[in-house]
């Protein structure tokens, strides 16, 4: 017997109208790659929607300042695409170090956020970039700011029968600066055991003027570390301030989790982290071996 | 339901389950047996097929999501009169293959570079084949199998 029926939606009103269907429990599906693996042991729906072939779920398109990416793109399409690679290298960055080439291939913006996974790799560069979630319900249009989407891992406030359909962040502004860090087992394929998203910006007198800060597996929501971030703005970038925000970093974590049977390994690695990240984002010669002490 | 498919660039229609993998369509339901399982949950390349142009994991994908779109198995890379192309030589002259299992997806992720960076670095392809493993070779010789076919072609 069949665990799930297939349809295949054409735009978005038709994926809202089937998704909201009465009688049969309908999920989207995007690219696949989370929740085909979930099907084979857990009955989650009576029908999946098929979402990946909406071309408007597919586009990135900037006005102004504004940018705008469908919930549908791949990692594939953001990575390769000329309006991310211009404005938000950082976010082009996580999506190269997503899974392998199918799973870029394959694997969307909106299905990671949906998903929710505490360790997905392009929530944090979306936070960092203070992105907004646009959800279409039957009743209609209601946005997000992406941090607060997502309550914990997993688990999200988009209602049922809802499609997310998009990302919008603003530019950040000129002589603003990214950095986005993995660290996985290995290079490919790995789940991210720590990432770091990083952005910063410099005024002409050379105090820092902006500076966030959005570690990824580190804790169960995904959001920037305000206390990490006051202690960079207004002064001059420096190796010591750097070492000193990236030990406020892994106190922030701390304060969140709790110390865990992981906290061995992730506080000197997260502070290593944060510690490299700042040194590129605010151009600095960070220690010859890379360690903050 | 009813599954129609442009596979290796004949139409195909075949009954089968809604719920079922392209990848089991693949084996179960048309005999085309190139395309492994491997893991089965999209880590190890093995079944991989190119969509619409893009290498995807067919295990994660399921049929009906390949539905009235174009699909390139294994089966659908060979040279005139069926021969191997030079793809597929250049992986048996350079040691490429040992047990064989995973090289269905190492070609066809060595297609799928080509198509779309016909003059690829060493570095590029070991991206490129960055989601296909390999526990026989150690992967230099698959590496040199791609990049030797890639100068080839250039040279065509």
């Amino acid at each position: 017997m069949e665990r799930f029926q297939y349809v295949r939606a054409a735009s978005i009103p038709d994926a809202i109208a089937l998704l909201n269907e009465p009688g049969l429990v309908s999920r989207p599906l995007a690219g696949g790659t989370d929740l085909v693996l979930i099907t084979r042991y857990e009955k989650v729906c009576d029908r999946v929607v098929d979402i990946s072939l909406i071309p408007e779920l597919h586009q990135i398109t900037r006005s102004r300042d504004q940018v705008v990416i469908g919930a549908g793109a791949t990692f594939s399409e953001v990575l390769e695409n000329s309006i991310i690679n211009e404005t938000a290298p950082l976010l082009a960055q996580a999506c190269r170090l997503v899974g392998g080439p199918q799973i870029r291939n394959m694997g969307t913006l909106g299905g990671n956020v949906a998903n929710a996974a505490a360790c997905a790799d392009s929530i944090p560069a979306l936070v960092c970039l203070d992105a907004v979630a646009a959800v279409i319900t039957p009743a209609g249009r209601l946005e997000w700011p992406l941090s607060e989407l997502i309550v914990r891992p997993n688990q999200t406030r988009l209602p049922k029968g809802g499609l997310l359909i998009s990302f919008s962040y603003t530019v950040p502004p000129p002589g603003s600066r990214g950095e986005f860090m993995k660290l996985g087992r290995r290079n490919a394929l790995a789940i991210s055991r720590l990432t770091v998203a990083a952005l910063g910006r410099i005024d002409s007198r050379g105090c820092i003027a902006e500076a966030r800060l959005v570690p990824g597996s580190a804790a169960p929501q995904i959001c920037r570390f305000p206390q990490t971030e006051a202690i960079l703005v207004g002064e001059t970038p420096s190796d010591k301030l750097c070492r000193e925000a990236a030990r406020q970093a892994v106190a922030e974590m701390t304060a969140i989790t709790g110390r865990r049977w992981s906290s061995e390994f992730k506080e000197p690695a997260l502070e290593a982290m944060v510690y490299r990240a700042l040194c590129t984002v605010f151009n600095l010669c960070q220690a010859p071996d890379g360690r903050p002490q | 339901m009813k599954h129609e498919i442009e596979l290796n660039g004949q139409p195909v229609s075949v009954e089968a389950p809604a719920d079922i993998s392209l990848l089991h369509l693949l084996r179960d339901y048309l005999g085309l047996t190139g395309s492994k399982e491997g893991c089965g949950i999209g880590e190890c390349g093995a079944c991989s097929v190119i969509l619409d142009g893009r290498l995807v994991n067919s295990c994660l994908t399921l049929a009906a999501q390949a539905g009235r779109r174009s699909v390139t198995t294994i089966e659908g890379i060979r040279g005139p009169d069926g021969v191997p192309n030079d793809l597929q030589q250049a992986f048996i002259e350079y040691g490429a293959v040992q047990c064989g299992y995973c090289t269905p997806g190492m070609v066809l992720a060595g297609e799928a570079l080509l198509a779309h960076n016909p003059s690829p670095t060493r570095s590029e392809i070991r991206e490129a084949i960055s989601g296909n493993l390999c526990r026989c070779t150690g992967y230099q010789q698959i590496v040199d199998a791609i990049l030797a076919a890639a100068l080839r072609r250039k040279e065509v």
